[in-house]
């Protein structure tokens, strides 16, 4: 790209030494300034919707501030600022209980659906005829882009009783197996980890996929002239090649996990039972917007928000570790060469 | 000349008609000033849709009122109606207050009252209630439901019971009689049928496969005013009276506690807490798979109209379903229920307290108030209502109105919310095992203490 600069260096009628010296400072000062007018729109908007709401947050995770004292409580005076809700949060009686859940919520969904799952369809789909491939990955994109109300209605019409329940009418009927149960009643935990599972995997699955058609074909077909299995193709050729995105998708998919709630908030709301299905996220959402006598605590809710997002930044600073990032998004060594 | 006198004549008088309509059309518009009036209600649609709609009437006949009183002014309505949950409501309305655009008429529960007068959001109504007899028309006992610190905040809109609904036709599976059935409400009344009792008929139909396991005796499935009875029924208080704090009774709260953990532990009962509202809870009840439950006399509309219109809506349910008080829970005891009324309060922000009062009192007459009610099963707030020609055709209003004697309230507390929070939480953990009764107990105690401190009374 030309610059003005650089047009009376070409031989182009040429400027007094002044106006020279001038150009370059201008041209210079645009030089730098440019890519700030670039990230200015962007800087804008983070600043906006996520610093400022942020730093609130973060001080309000200080204050008592609630429905009762809402414009009477000067929430942002460091003299009403005091550690109490997190003490509040960590000798909660049903602390052990919710971090258990989430713990659970996240490993599972992680392990069968988010990664495993994702990993099996996208091996599958890469290994049977292309086009038949392509369709039943755009079946599994279903519920990701399904509006989530819509969604979370149609499990709870599958899980509901017998007779209108279709999972009771249509198969455990049947086979013989319950009595008709509201199946979300009985076990909440099977389908909180279905449902999100099922639009979780879908994530993981097209960037497997892609990963593994990029690998180059002479390697599978060297593999298989050694007298390789499929299963052995796969366990030495594809999986190691797939490795940064597979390590990709692990902790992304986990920090995913640890602050969504929206599903299970529509399908359970955390019960049936006491907290049975509660996570951290979901108890930080009921704490500051909801109560049945409307005493929304966004002081100590934010405190759970708080206490998530440290918990999240020390998880994506032990991945980072542990996978050693900075080694996979490297150059590769041959290129340099 | 003559030709150019007539034109400027006649010139004369377009002017002179035209100044004269435009003076009148401005004058008109100085002398009168629309005022719009955002009224903001729950309802749950179409049943409770009286409770906003009525505002819409109650304009007319105010404009009417106000031209031949000489009043410029004239009212609107801005109607904000929908079936939000009562925690979003009432932040609704707190944080509207705070960005300055509170509704003029906020239509709530009555426990609200405390923290919204405390904050200064709604005004007291003491004074202006004496230029609108109608409001003298009002049952004397609802008044204690909307006045807080000795003042009148808000105005009784409509009342309730909250009745233990029993199923006919499973108790005759049970082997009871039409006669046993028939007198069940009043020997509930008597102190004859106690909540143990209920629980031992519950624990039967169990045993028995007429109701699956956990669906022998249901409350509601989430945290709400129906609790506060049967701590009330165990001796427990609230509030105290002395000092107008919170209040929670431990020996009271034991026993609260002991019967919903026996409820689940050894009777069959309580399969109900956090199920979902419509996929479960109503059409297990409504469903005939359930034995005693307790509701509330507006839910009889809506079973009618939403899950048993197919059966024959009300006729299906005066032959299947019956009702009678909270039982006592002890032999001879006193059997309860518990009114929770909602109230028009005004907000401070409103400019125009006396019209939006005056729109109040519209609504809280006879007609407008029996057309809520009858439309949703609530009880009528207002004297002689039972008398009321239109009133009387509802059969449920007639034969649930004598609950009413024995109903109790919640607290106006602005602390009631934690307080309420901190009691569910421990049922919820007792009926789920989580908590024996003492530790229940404990929990409450710690937790109450720690999030109110001295607020609240321990006794």
């Amino acid at each position: 790209m030309k610059r003005k600069g650089e047009i009376g260096e070409r031989g182009l009628p040429s400027l007094p030494i002044s106006l020279k010296a001038k150009n370059w400072v201008f041209s210079r000062l645009e030089g730098r300034l440019a890519p700030y007018a670039f990230l200015t729109p962007a800087l804008i908007v983070i600043t906006l919707f996520f610093f400022i709401p942020l730093v609130m947050v973060f001080v309000l995770s200080f204050t008592k501030l609630d429905m009762t004292n809402f414009g009477i409580l000067e929430w942002w005076r460091p003299a009403n600022w005091s550690l109490d809700n997190y003490v509040k949060i960590f000798t909660n009686r049903f602390f052990p209980k919710i971090l258990a859940n989430t713990l659970i919520y996240v490993a599972l969904t992680l392990a069968f659906f988010n990664v495993g799952m994702a990993l099996v369809i996208a091996l599958i789909t890469t290994h049977i005829n292309r086009r038949a491939g392509f369709a039943f990955r755009a079946l599994w994109l279903l519920p990701r882009i399904t509006p989530v109300v819509v969604y979370i209605m149609m499990w709870k019409a599958l899980s509901g009783p017998a007779p209108m329940g279709i999972i009771n009418k249509y198969l455990l009927g049947p086979l013989g197996i319950g009595r008709g149960e509201y199946l979300l009643n009985t076990h909440p935990w099977v389908f909180v980890i279905l449902v999100n599972g099922f639009i979780g995997a879908s994530f993981g699955m097209i960037l497997f996929s892609s990963a593994i058609e990029a690998i180059p074909k002479d390697y599978t077909t060297a593999s298989k002239v050694d007298g390789a299995t499929t299963l052995q193709t796969i366990r030495y050729v594809v999986l190691p090649m797939i490795k940064w995105p597979l390590l990709f998708v692990t902790t992304y998919q986990t920090l995913s996990l640890l602050t969504s709630f929206e599903q299970i908030m529509l399908l359970t709301d955390g019960g049936p039972g006491l907290y049975q299905t509660e996570v951290w996220a979901l108890t930080a959402y009921h704490r500051a917007l909801t109560s049945y006598f409307g005493n929304t605590q966004w002081g100590y809710g934010s405190a759970w928000a708080v206490a998530l997002v440290v918990i999240g930044v020390i998880m994506a600073i032990v991945y980072l570790r542990v996978f050693k990032f900075g080694e996979l998004v490297q150059e590769p060594k041959i290129d340099r060469l | 000349m003559k030709k150019l006198a007539m034109k400027s004549g006649i010139m004369v008088v377009v002017l002179a008609v035209s100044l004269f309509l435009v003076g009148g059309v401005v004058s008109y518009g100085q002398e009168t000033e629309t005022i719009t009036f955002t009224v903001r209600t729950r309802a749950k649609p179409p049943m409770e849709n009286w409770r906003g709609d009525n505002f819409l009437l109650a304009a007319e006949e105010l404009n009417a009122d106000l031209k031949t009183a000489g009043d410029p002014r004239r009212v609107e309505i801005e109607l904000i109606q929908d079936n939000m949950d009562w925690g979003p409501y009432v932040s609704e309305f707190v944080l509207g207050y705070g960005a300055g655009e509170a509704p003029d008429i906020w239509l709530t529960g009555h426990e609200h009252i405390g923290a919204q007068a405390e904050a200064g959001r709604i005004i007291v109504l003491d004074e202006m209630l004496k230029e609108f007899p109608i409001f003298n028309l009002i049952i004397d006992g609802l008044w204690d439901s909307t006045t807080y610190k000795g003042k009148v905040w808000g105005i009784p809109q409509d009342a309730e019971a909250r009745p233990l609904y029993f199923n006919k036709a499973l108790l005759k599976k049970l082997g009871w009689s039409n006669t046993e059935i028939a007198v069940l409400p009043g020997k509930i009344e008597k102190g004859e049928f106690t909540l143990y009792d209920m629980l031992k008929t519950a624990k039967e139909a169990v045993d028995r496969g007429i109701v699956e396991p956990g669906n022998g005796f249901w409350t509601r499935p989430k945290n709400g005013p129906d609790f506060t009875a049967f701590y009330y029924a165990f001796g427990g208080e609230t509030i105290d009276p002395a000092t107008g704090k919170l209040v929670f009774d431990t020996a009271a709260g034991l026993r609260y506690y002991k019967f919903f953990y026996d409820a689940v532990q050894t009777y069959g009962s309580m399969g109900c807490l956090g199920l979902d509202w419509s996929g479960a809870w109503h059409p297990g009840v409504s469903g005939s798979k359930v034995l005693f439950w307790i509701g509330g006399t507006w839910q009889w509309a809506e079973w009618a109209e939403k899950f048993l219109k197919n059966l024959g809506g009300e006729a299906y349910m005066w032959k299947n379903f019956g009702f009678g008080l909270i039982p006592a829970a002890e032999k001879g005891g006193k059997p309860n229920s518990l009114t929770h009324p909602l109230a028009y309060l005004i907000s401070s922000q409103s400019k125009y307290p006396d019209l939006a009062l005056a729109l109040v009192a519209k609504v809280s007459n006879y007609g407008p108030n029996t057309r809520h009610a009858i439309a949703s099963t609530h009880l009528g707030i207002l004297k002689g209502q039972t008398e009321y020609k239109f009133y009387k055709v509802s059969r449920l209003l007639s034969e649930a109105l004598y609950m009413l004697d024995y109903t109790t309230f919640l607290p106006n507390n602005p602390y009631w919310g934690p307080y309420s929070t901190i009691t569910y939480e421990a049922l919820a953990a007792a009926v789920a095992g989580d908590f024996t009764p003492e530790e229940a107990v404990d929990f409450v105690v710690d937790g109450l203490q720690r999030e109110l401190g001295d607020k609240v009374i321990i006794r």
